[in-house]
């Protein structure tokens, strides 16, 4: 049993109701979640099944329709806007499917946009060394492929030493050596930072890199599995 | 009826951007309204003048003289080139109402023969017997300021003497289209009238029995009009001619000319200013447009539309929003059409305003406004409707940003997204110039107008406050001697007495010559003064002549330099006199002498013209009485009640002028910023959103897109101020006439006044926008890729 002062998250009865005029659509059904400091979670499911909804609520993007959801000591089903902006700036790294890094900034200057306004920051270029990309730090958007977009969005991350690092299919879009090479910069970096990690994914495979897989249907964790030995990321067939 | 698809789309988009077509279509309204505006009201004045003077049958000639004998019309008429000559009796008279303090004056004016000139148009009662001593028409300004008509009476002092006058109708003639007094600076109509007598009555009270003191020409077609004033001038010298005018020099005919040179400079300046801003907004908006539906665009093309069909989409998409301009610009130039004759209906006695809605204007302004668009849509259009489809349907590549300006970052300090803000300006120049020059554009609108505020406070400061500092003035029938001053120093109430001699003359200096009064002053006058340059007062020279800066243009002489001066009255000498300096002055031509030395000129001993009086301001009332009843008096002037009327006229007039131009300078700085902010936020939506997500707050987030904003209306102000001060002095250029100079001086407040009311409108379309960057939707843009 875990220590409860190891606790990051803790999520009870969590539900989610989209409503479109008459229509609705519960994208959760009562959802019951912790998760520990420091712990690398994989979050899978079939198309639908509420993975991103989940996500975006504990990370402060959007709001619960039920339930309640615990950051520490924070109850963020209860907080106003405002307060969720400074706890998404305060404790959560995002990464998500197609990067959003700013095009008119640099990779150093994209890391630097979070940096400027985090409490206790990295250096940019400490940051971009995490993810092995010292030498792009003057690079656009543009200049840089896919997977180094990613890269640096990961940096972009973590440089604000978070809390927690959320990750919504961050190798969606990525082919597989990119993949892994930017699955190795999370788990470096969840190393590194001791960050919880939350990662979305379709590609199954992954789930061995983790401390945990939880399995998302319908609106429900229908599945939790512990690995004992987690797996490097160069190591998992995709 | 089946709506091809295009078009609906074409519809949908309308109304899908309505806010940012509207915004374009005020700008285009507001080029569509002034262009109707300025050229209706100039036509409408023009065309309502012809008429007028046509059917009045206006003269061409104007000439006094003391007193003509009648035989004299003979010789007159027979100069080659005059068509026709009426002889008239044109004479002063003082009001005399009871109960009216303050001096006002009357012109008798012969009532006009059958088949004469300047006819009247009589709007109440009947014209006066022709044998009756008393009956009178009066013009239809001092009627109404009065509540006088047909039946009542009219009191008045002829030559001196209290006649009691029986109104039997109201006129207006072209002759007063203008109505201004003698020794006044605006019409008064309070305190001047017209007064049409029967000639046997004017010539009964003026002793002019067989005689006349006024002589109007009508000239044959194609005649020279500078050949009959010659000879005619050399027929009236004799009879105390002061040198006759022609239509140009006649004081309402010019004012008229002033007022259309004015029209004629705003129709100049205005609507190019507004249809360049709107085709730029089109431009730019249009531009995004495309870029956004490019994809469209090259699924359309692959699916065998052809680029002229898809062009020729957009190109209906910008047609309509010119529609909607038009159709706004035509109901503002209506309607501020009638505004602006109501206005003139005040200022100017016209019997009717010809107020053309000629449809070739409509027409015409029409299709400049489509051009103007159409023109700016093309080169939007342009660069889309040439890819191939398959190019088209790929994203567009993305923007290439380049690590430029480095040293502009390191100047301010600049966080990243302030890096974010220059950069994207930097990326799109011409969009970041024009969205600047049109911001720009509204400052200078109303740097252009709103000048005219401390313009005018000069004029008045140094006409009445350092010039003419007496506070009333008496002008005589006739130059009196000397002793005349002491008389009038005894009036009640009079604390100051400084005479002043009134010559006309005609000053010439290689081939240039203008004809006007000379005044001449004491050596150091108190009362009423001619500054320099400096605005010192300047003493009157024992020898040579004091110019004013308008006159001394007009006859390009600088001090030293000799003039003629050919006097009109009297003996008539000419002389060759030094000019001695250079005055400043806003009203009319002024030439200065030394009283004694004009006198010793002239060769009848000590005269004087009038009197300029300091007075006790308790007993004005006791002296106003006075003046009125002392025999030689035949004009009083009062500085106060003067600019008085000058303040309000103009404060009326430029308030009026003033509103207008702070709405249309409204109108082009939201609809540049907004439509900038639109576009803007709408190609950074997404960057902007992912900053919300990283955990920037709203006013975070808004500051990039303001951050943007305010660095293209604060790089406007400079560039406003510098076009607003070039339209500006252009402006008081082409107002400037012989009647009267405009001051140029565009004081400091004025800037701050201009950038204020633009900023003030940027920050109205910024609260428009902010609910937009509010309501960003975080979760929208991470599901979805550029
Ligand atoms: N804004 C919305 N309005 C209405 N329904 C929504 C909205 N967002 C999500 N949904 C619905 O909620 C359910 C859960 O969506 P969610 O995005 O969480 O699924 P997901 O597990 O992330 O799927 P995927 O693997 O495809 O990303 C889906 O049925 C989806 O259609
Ligand atoms: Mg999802």
């Amino acid at each position: 049993m875990p220590d409860a002062s190891d606790i990051v998250f803790r999520a009870r009865g969590l539900t989610k109701v989209y409503r479109n005029g008459a229509l609705e659509v519960h994208a959760l059904r009562g959802i019951d979640f912790q998760a520990r400091k420091g712990e690398f979670i994989v979050i899978l499911g079939p198309s639908g099944s509420g993975k991103s909804t989940f996500l975006n609520i504990v990370g402060g993007l959007d709001r619960a329709s039920g339930g309640e959801v615990w950051f520490e000591e924070h109850q963020l089903t209860a907080l106003g806007e405002g307060q969720l902006t400074q706890y998404r700036r305060d404790h959560v790294g995002f990464v998500f499917q197609f990067y959003n890094l700013v095009p008119s900034l640099t990779a150093r200057e994209n890391v630097q946009l979070v940096t400027e306004i985090a409490r206790r920051p990295m250096r940019a270029e400490d940051a971009l060394a995490l993810v092995g990309l010292q030498d792009r730090a003057n690079h656009f958007p543009a200049q840089l492929s896919g997977g180094e977009q990613q890269r640096v969005a990961i940096a972009r991350a973590i440089a604000k030493n978070p809390e927690v690092l959320l990750c919504d299919e961050p190798t969606g879009a990525l082919d597989s050596a990119t993949g892994i090479k930017v699955l190795e910069a999370l788990t470096q970096v969840n190393r590194a930072v001791g960050a919880t990690t939350l990662v979305i994914t379709h590609n199954a495979a992954i789930r061995d890199i983790a401390d945990r897989v939880i399995r998302f249907a319908d609106g429900r964790i229908v599945e939790e599995t512990v690995n004992a030995v987690k797996k490097q990321p160069s190591e998992v067939a995709w | 009826m089946v709506i091809p698809p295009l078009r609906r789309k074409v519809l949908r988009d309308l109304t899908r951007l309505w806010a940012q077509v509207l915004a374009i279509a005020l700008v285009l309204a507001a080029g569509v309204a002034t262009l109707i505006l300025g050229n209706g009201a100039y036509s409408s004045l023009y065309e309502t003048r012809a008429r007028y003077y046509e059917e009045n049958r206006f003269a061409d000639v104007f000439a006094d003289v003391t007193r003509a004998p009648r035989a004299l019309l003979g010789e007159v008429a027979a100069i080659e080139g005059v068509l026709d000559a009426e002889a008239r009796i044109v004479k002063l008279g003082l009001l005399d109402i009871p109960g009216m303090v303050e001096p006002g004056s009357v012109l008798f004016v012969s009532l006009p023969e059958t088949g004469g000139f300047n006819r009247l148009y009589l709007r109440l009662g009947r014209l006066p017997d022709a044998m009756s001593a008393e009956e009178i028409v009066v013009s239809d300004g001092f009627a109404k300021a009065h509540g006088l008509g047909p039946g009542d009476r009219l009191p008045v002092l002829m030559n001196g003497q209290r006649r009691d006058l029986r109104i039997t109708g109201v006129a207006l003639s072209p002759e007063f289209i203008y109505a201004l007094g003698p020794g006044q600076m605006m019409p008064d109509p309070r305190r001047f009238g017209v007064v049409w007598a029967p000639r046997a009555a004017l010539e009964a009270a003026y002793d002019l029995e067989g005689a006349f003191s006024n002589l109007v020409l009508k000239l044959a077609p194609g005649a020279n009009p500078d050949r009959v004033i010659e000879a005619l001038d050399r027929l009236t010298e004799r009879y105390g001619g002061v040198g006759a005018k022609g239509r140009a020099d006649q004081i309402s005919h010019a004012f008229l000319d002033a007022e259309l040179k004015q029209l004629w400079a705003m129709v100049r300046v205005l609507p190019p200013i507004f249809l360049l801003v709107a085709a730029m907004l089109v431009n730019m908006t249009l531009s995004r447009l495309i870029t956004l539906e490019r994809e469209q665009i090259g699924l359309l093309k692959a699916i065998g539309y052809t680029s002229r069909a898809v062009a020729q989409h957009y190109v209906e998409f910008v047609l309509l929003i010119a529609v909607v301009g038009i159709g706004l610009g035509f109901a503002a130039g209506a309607w501020l059409g009638v505004g602006l004759a109501q206005m003139y209906a005040r200022f100017f006695s016209f019997p009717y305003l010809v107020f053309t809605r000629d449809p070739q204007l409509y027409g015409l302004a029409a299709v400049i406004t489509l051009a103007a668009a159409v023109a700016g849509a093309l080169y939007a259009v342009r660069s889309v409707v040439k890819l191939p489809p398959a190019v088209a349907m790929a994203p567009p590549s993305p923007a290439v940003y380049r690590e430029r300006g480095a040293w502009i970052r390191r100047v301010l300090n600049l966080r990243q997204t302030g890096v974010m803000v220059a950069r994207h300006l930097m990326r799109w120049p011409f969009r970041t110039l024009s969205s600047t020059l049109g911001v720009a554009m509204s400052v200078a609108i109303l740097v252009a107008s709103l000048w005219s505020f401390g313009s005018i406070d000069r004029m008045i400061d140094i006409t009445f406050f350092r010039s003419e500092r007496h506070d009333a003035q008496i002008v005589f029938g006739t130059p009196e001697p000397m002793p005349a001053v002491f008389a009038a120093r005894t009036l009640p109430g009079v604390m100051v007495a400084e005479p002043f001699r009134q010559v006309a003359a005609t000053i010439s200096h290689r081939g240039h010559e203008k004809t006007l009064a000379i005044m001449g002053r004491p050596a150091d006058p108190r009362l009423s003064r001619v500054l320099d340059p400096t605005l010192r007062p300047m003493p009157m020279p024992e020898a040579g002549v004091i110019l004013s800066e308008a006159l001394a243009e007009a006859l390009q002489v600088r001090p030293g330099d000799l003039v003629t001066v050919a006097v009109q009255e009297g003996r008539r000498p000419i002389v060759t006199l030094p000019v001695s300096g250079l005055s400043v002055g806003y009203v009319g031509l002024g030439a200065a002498m030394e009283i004694g030395a004009l006198n010793r000129l002239m060769g009848e001993g000590a005269m004087v013209s009038g009197v300029s009086l300091q007075l006790d301001p308790m007993q004005t009332a006791a002296f106003y009485a006075a003046a009125k009843t002392t025999p030689k008096t035949e004009l009083i002037s009062v500085t106060s009640l003067m600019l008085s009327r000058f303040r309000d006229t103009l404060a009326e007039n430029i308030t009026v002028m003033v509103s207008v131009y702070v709405i249309l300078a409204g109108i082009i700085a939201v609809g540049v910023v907004y439509n900038f902010s639109r576009i803007a936020l709408s190609e950074q939506g997404r960057e902007l959103a992912s900053l919300r997500v990283l955990g920037f707050t709203n006013r975070e987030v808004s500051g990039v897109l303001f951050g943007e904003l305010g660095t293209v209306v604060f790089l406007a102000q400079p560039l406003g101020w510098v076009i607003g001060y070039g339209i500006a002095s252009a402006m008081a250029a082409a107002f400037s006439s012989d009647l009267y100079r405009v001051p140029f001086v565009v004081q400091r407040d004025v800037y701050a006044i201009a950038s204020l009311v633009v900023c003030a409108a940027a920050l109205v379309s910024a609260w428009a926008i902010r609910g937009r960057i509010d309501n960003l939707d975080m979760i929208e843009v991470l599901k979805t890729r550029e």
